[in-house]
C-alpha cells in the first residue's frame, strides 16, 4: 500500500514536467503558414545581383565555380556586345547555372566573387518534384532589373566595384521584408576582406 | 670536359656551376634549378633588358644586375634570392603594376599569367600608388586573330621581337613612348600573317589574346591532350584544350626537334569545324539520285556487296582505293592490306597536287636543316605550304645559311658551289623538277632532301604502302594504277568500285574527276563534310577528324608521331579504322591484330627508303594539272575544313576574299 502511494507521487512529479511545457513558449511553428526567421548569415538559395542601373554584377569570371567544393556551379563567359551590355566591362556570363542539389551551401562562391554578384539569401524553400528543376539558371538566379543595388563601376574594368563588401548589407534584395536588417553580415565581410588586404 | 678556354665556373646560390662561356646568368641558373623571373627574356628571342624583373645580386657589384643580359663569368658569386634581390624585384613588380588594370577575373590569361605568378611569388602585395591609373584602350582589334588590351601590356616587346626575329614579318612595333607606349602595326593595317597566334603564347601577360578563345573559358577548365597537328606535313606537336567537348584552343608544345615551339595559324585556329552543323553524322546512300540516311550495318553490307560483285564479275582490276593524308598510319596500312588482300594493286594516297612525299635516299632530318649552309627551295613558297618548316629555315638563315630560290637547277647548284651541307626543300609537285634538282645536286657531298607535302600524313601513307608501285616499307611491288590512272579507268569503264577515304580528288580536277566519279558503278567516300567528291559518291561514310581519333602519323622527315584523341566524336561517325574493320568482315579478309598492326606500323615507319631520290619515275603518274583557284593556295583553307569553321571566317575573308 505504502509502496503504491510512493509511485503516485513519482507519476505526478513526472507529469508536472510534461504539463509544465504546456505553459511555455512553443518551439515549433505552424510551417508553412508561419515561417522561421533565419539568421542573417543563413546560407540559403543563391541570388545573382545587379547594379543599381540594372546591369548584371556577374562578369563571368568563373571564380565561384572554381571555389565551389561541390562542383555545383557552371559558368560560361562571353564578350559583351557593344550595343547590348549585360555587365560593366568586357565580359559577362552567357550561362550561369547552379545545381542546388549538389550545392552544400558553404558560401565559398560568395567569398570568391570579385563583384559581390552571387550571394546566398536566407531563402530555403526549394522543394520540387523533378531533379532537373534544381538546376537554377540565370532566369531564376538573377534578381529583377529594378532590384539592383549599388553603383556600377564605369564601363571599362571588369574588375572591382567601389562598393565591395557593402552590398551585403542589403542582403537579399527580393526578400528584404524578412525582419533582419542584415547589416551584420556586411560588416563581417568587410572586416574579413580588410584583413585579407592588410 | 672542363675546358677553361670555353667554360666558366661560377657560384649560384652557393652551388658551383660550370657553363660554356657566354652563357647568360638566367640560363646558368636553370642548371641549378633556380628559377629567375623573366618577362622580356625568352630563350628563343634572347635578352632585351626591358622588364628588369630578373634582378640578381652579384658579389662585388654595387647594384643588382639583370640575369637575362649578364653573361656568366669565372669566379662570379651570384645570389638569386636574398633580401636585396627580393626588395628589388618587389619594387620592379610594383612599377610594372602601376598602370596594370588588375582585371584578372575577366582576363583570358588569368590563371596562367606570369605577371600573376610573379606578383604572388615576389610582389609586395600592396602598392604605394595613390594617383589614378593611366587608362588605355581595351579590346583593341589588332587583326583577324588577335585582340590587344593595351592596359595590361608590360612592354616586354616579346611580340615585336617575334615578328622581327622569328617570323621575319616586322609588322608589330612599339608605338609612342613612356606611359603612352602601345603595341601596334607599323602601317596601321590589321596584324596578319601565318604565325600571329604565337604572340598570344609569348605574351607573358594578358595583353595579346586570341579572338577565337576570347572569354570562352579559364585555363583550369580545359582538358589538355598532347597530339600532333595534321594540317601539313611538319607534324608540329600541340596541346588540344577542350572544354565540354568543344575544342577551344590549341597551344604549342616546346618540341625543339620538330616545331621548335611554334604553331602556324592554320594549325592553331582551324579547330572550329568539329562541331559544325554541316558535318555528316550518318551514312548516306544515293538512291534514285538523292541521298538517304542509312545505318552502318547497311552501309557495310552495301560496300562489301559492291566490292564482291565487282571482283567476281570483272576481277581485281575493277576495284581501287584512294586514301588521303587524313588517314593515320594504321588506317593507311589496313586500307592497303585490305585492297591488296583482294588482289588489287589500285592504290594511291595522292589526290591533290603532290606527287611524292618521301624524299628517299638522301632524306634529311630537321636537325640536318639546322646545320645546312645553303637551303634551296624548289616549287611553291613554303610559308603557305609548311609554315613552321619555313620558320626553321628562317632560323637557319639567321644563323648564316644561304636561302636559294633559283630559276633552274643548274643555277641553284652553281650558287651552292663550295657550300656544305646543303638542304633541298621540294614541294613534291612536279616530278621532273624534283628529278632535275636531284641530278644537279648529285655531285655534292652533303645533301639532305626534304619534301614539304601539302597533306598531313602523306609520308605515312607512302611508308604504309599506299602507292601503286610500293608496298609497305617502300617494298617494290608489281605496279597497279594510281589516282589519275584509276580516274581514267573509271571514265573508260574498266574501274567499277572506288573507295576514297579522306581525299577530295574532285577539288583539284573538277571536270575530269567528276566525269570519272559519275562513271563509276559504286563510289564510297569517307568524309567529315559533303565535299565535291562526296557529293558524287554512291555511299558517303561519316568520318572522324584528327582530334577525334588516336593513331600515329609520319611527318616529312619520317618521325613517328602520336595522335591522341581529345574530342568525343559525334554519334554516328566512325574512324576510318573502324570502317575498314567493318569492310574486312564483309569481305572475309583477315586483318592483323592490334598488336601486329602496331608492330607493322613501327617497323615500316622506321624503314628508310634508299632505292629512289626526288622525282623518281615510279612516283610519276602524269603531268601536274593546275588546280582551280583557292584550292590549298592559302593558309586558311586548311584541308577543306576551314570552309566549315565559323571561327575562321574572318581570317579566310582576308586571305581569299570569300
Amino acid at each position: 500500500m505504502r509502496k503504491r502511494l510512493y509511485n503516485v507521487g513519482a507519476i505526478l512529479k513526472g507529469l508536472s514536467i510534461t504539463f509544465g511545457f504546456m505553459f511555455r513558449k512553443r518551439p515549433t511553428i505552424e510551417y508553412p503558414s508561419v515561417k522561421k526567421q533565419h539568421a542573417p548569415r543563413f546560407h540559403g538559395l543563391h541570388e545573382l545581383r545587379r547594379y543599381g542601373d540594372g546591369k548584371e554584377r556577374c562578369i563571368g569570371c568563373e571564380l565561384c565555380s572554381s571555389a565551389c567544393p561541390a562542383n555545383a556551379i557552371t559558368v560560361i563567359g562571353a564578350e559583351n556586345a557593344p550595343d547590348d551590355r549585360k555587365s560593366p566591362g568586357e565580359r559577362h556570363a552567357a550561362r550561369y547555372e547552379i545545381d542546388e542539389l549538389r550545392c552544400i551551401f558553404c558560401g565559398m562562391c560568395e567569398e570568391a566573387c570579385p563583384t559581390d554578384a552571387i550571394v546566398l539569401t536566407p531563402r530555403f524553400e526549394m522543394a520540387d518534384y523533378r531533379r532537373g528543376s534544381f538546376i537554377y539558371a540565370k532566369d531564376r538566379l538573377l534578381v529583377p532589373p529594378d532590384a539592383g543595388v549599388g553603383e556600377a563601376p564605369d564601363e571599362r574594368p571588369g574588375g572591382i566595384p567601389g562598393d565591395l563588401g557593402r552590398v551585403a548589407e542589403i542582403k537579399s534584395t527580393t526578400d528584404v521584408a524578412r525582419g533582419f536588417s542584415a547589416t551584420h553580415r556586411g560588416e563581417i565581410l568587410k572586416t574579413q576582406r580588410r584583413g585579407l588586404a592588410g | 670536359m672542363a675546358d677553361n678556354a670555353v667554360n666558366v665556373t661560377l657560384t649560384i646560390d652557393g652551388v658551383p656551376v660550370t657553363v660554356p662561356k657566354g652563357t647568360l646568368l638566367v640560363e646558368a641558373a636553370k642548371t641549378v634549378k633556380q628559377e629567375i623571373p623573366v618577362y622580356c627574356y625568352h630563350p628563343k628571342l634572347g635578352p632585351a633588358g626591358l622588364c628588369r624583373v630578373c634582378l640578381v645580386d652579384i658579389e662585388g657589384m654595387p647594384k643588382l644586375q639583370i640575369a637575362c643580359n649578364t653573361p656568366a663569368a669565372d669566379g662570379m658569386v651570384v645570389h638569386t634570392r636574398n633580401d636585396k634581390v627580393d626588395a628589388g624585384r618587389a619594387m620592379i613588380l610594383e612599377l610594372l603594376l602601376v598602370n596594370h588594370p588588375l582585371d584578372c577575373p575577366i582576363c583570358d590569361k588569368g590563371g596562367e599569367c606570369d605577371l600573376q605568378d610573379y606578383a604572388m611569388a615576389y610582389g609586395r602585395g600592396s602598392s604605394d600608388l595613390v594617383d589614378p591609373k593611366t587608362r588605355k584602350p581595351k579590346g583593341v582589334d589588332l587583326g583577324p586573330t588577335i585582340v590587344l588590351d593595351e592596359e595590361r601590356c608590360v612592354v616586354c616587346q616579346r611580340c615585336v621581337r617575334f615578328d622581327d626575329i622569328i617570323a621575319d614579318e616586322r609588322q608589330l612595333v612599339l608605338k609612342d613612348r613612356g606611359v603612352r607606349d602601345i603595341i601596334a602595326t607599323s602601317t596601321g593595317d590589321p596584324y596578319r600573317h601565318n604565325f600571329t597566334g604565337n604572340v598570344t603564347e609569348l605574351c607573358p601577360v594578358g595583353a595579346l589574346t586570341s579572338k577565337t578563345y576570347r572569354f570562352k573559358s579559364r585555363p583550369w577548365d580545359l582538358q589538355r591532350t598532347q597530339t600532333t597537328c595534321t594540317q601539313c606535313a611538319v607534324g608540329c606537336q600541340m596541346f588540344s584544350d577542350v572544354r565540354y567537348g568543344v575544342p577551344l584552343r590549341t597551344m604549342s608544345v616546346e618540341h625543339d626537334a620538330i616545331s621548335d615551339g611554334w604553331l602556324c595559324d592554320r594549325g592553331r585556329y582551324n579547330i572550329g569545324f568539329y562541331d559544325s552543323a554541316e558535318r555528316i553524322v550518318q551514312p548516306l546512300y544515293r538512291r534514285n539520285g538523292t541521298f538517304v540516311q542509312i545505318g552502318w550495318d547497311d552501309a557495310f553490307t552495301l560496300w562489301g556487296k559492291a566490292l564482291r560483285e565487282a571482283l567476281r564479275a570483272r576481277g581485281p582490276e575493277a576495284v581501287g582505293a584512294i586514301g588521303g593524308g587524313r588517314l593515320t598510319n594504321e588506317e593507311a596500312y589496313l586500307l592497303q592490306h585490305l585492297t591488296r588482300a583482294v588482289g588489287s594493286a589500285n592504290l594511291d594516297w595522292r589526290a591533290g597536287l603532290a606527287r611524292q612525299a618521301t624524299p628517299g635516299a638522301k632524306g634529311g632530318t630537321l636537325a640536318a636543316l639546322d646545320r645546312a649552309q645553303a637551303i634551296v627551295t624548289i616549287g611553291e613558297p613554303l610559308r603557305e605550304r609548311a609554315p613552321v618548316l619555313w620558320l626553321r629555315i628562317l632560323k637557319a638563315v639567321r644563323r648564316g645559311a644561304r636561302l636559294i630560290a633559283a630559276a633552274t637547277p643548274a643555277e641553284a647548284a652553281a650558287q651552292c658551289a663550295g657550300l656544305a651541307p646543303i638542304a633541298l626543300v621540294w614541294d613534291g609537285v612536279d616530278p621532273a623538277l624534283g628529278a632535275a634538282y636531284d641530278g644537279a645536286f648529285a655531285g655534292f657531298a652533303e645533301v639532305a632532301t626534304f619534301i614539304a607535302s601539302e597533306q598531313g600524313n602523306a609520308r605515312g601513307a607512302e611508308a604504309m604502302g599506299m602507292l601503286p608501285a610500293f608496298g609497305p616499307g617502300y617494298a617494290a611491288v608489281a605496279p597497279g594504277r594510281g589516282t589519275r590512272a584509276m580516274l581514267e579507268d573509271a571514265r573508260a569503264g574498266r574501274l567499277r568500285v572506288l573507295s576514297i577515304l579522306g581525299a577530295n580528288p574532285a577539288a583539284y580536277a573538277p571536270n575530269a574527276a567528276a566525269e570519272a566519279l559519275d562513271a563509276l558503278e559504286f563510289t564510297v567516300v569517307s568524309e567529315l563534310f559533303m565535299t565535291e567528291t562526296a557529293a558524287r559518291a554512291t555511299l558517303v561514310l561519316p568520318a572522324r577528324g584528327p582530334l577525334e581519333k588516336s593513331g600515329t602519323t609520319l611527318n616529312l622527315t619520317g618521325d613517328l608521331l602520336p595522335l591522341h584523341a581529345s574530342l568525343q566524336a559525334p554519334e554516328g561517325t566512325l574512324a576510318d579504322l573502324e570502317m575498314l574493320i567493318g569492310l574486312a568482315q564483309q569481305l572475309d579478309v583477315e586483318l592483323p591484330s592490334a598488336e601486329d598492326l602496331e608492330r607493322a606500323v613501327i617497323a615500316h615507319a622506321a624503314k628508310l627508303p634508299t632505292g629512289f631520290g626526288l622525282g623518281d619515275a615510279r612516283f610519276d603518274d602524269g603531268p601536274s594539272v593546275a588546280p582551280p583557284p583557292h584550292v590549298h593556295r592559302t593558309i586558311f583553307d586548311g584541308a577543306g575544313t576551314a570552309a566549315h569553321d565559323p571561327r575562321l571566317t574572318s581570317l579566310r575573308a582576308l586571305e581569299v576574299g570569300v
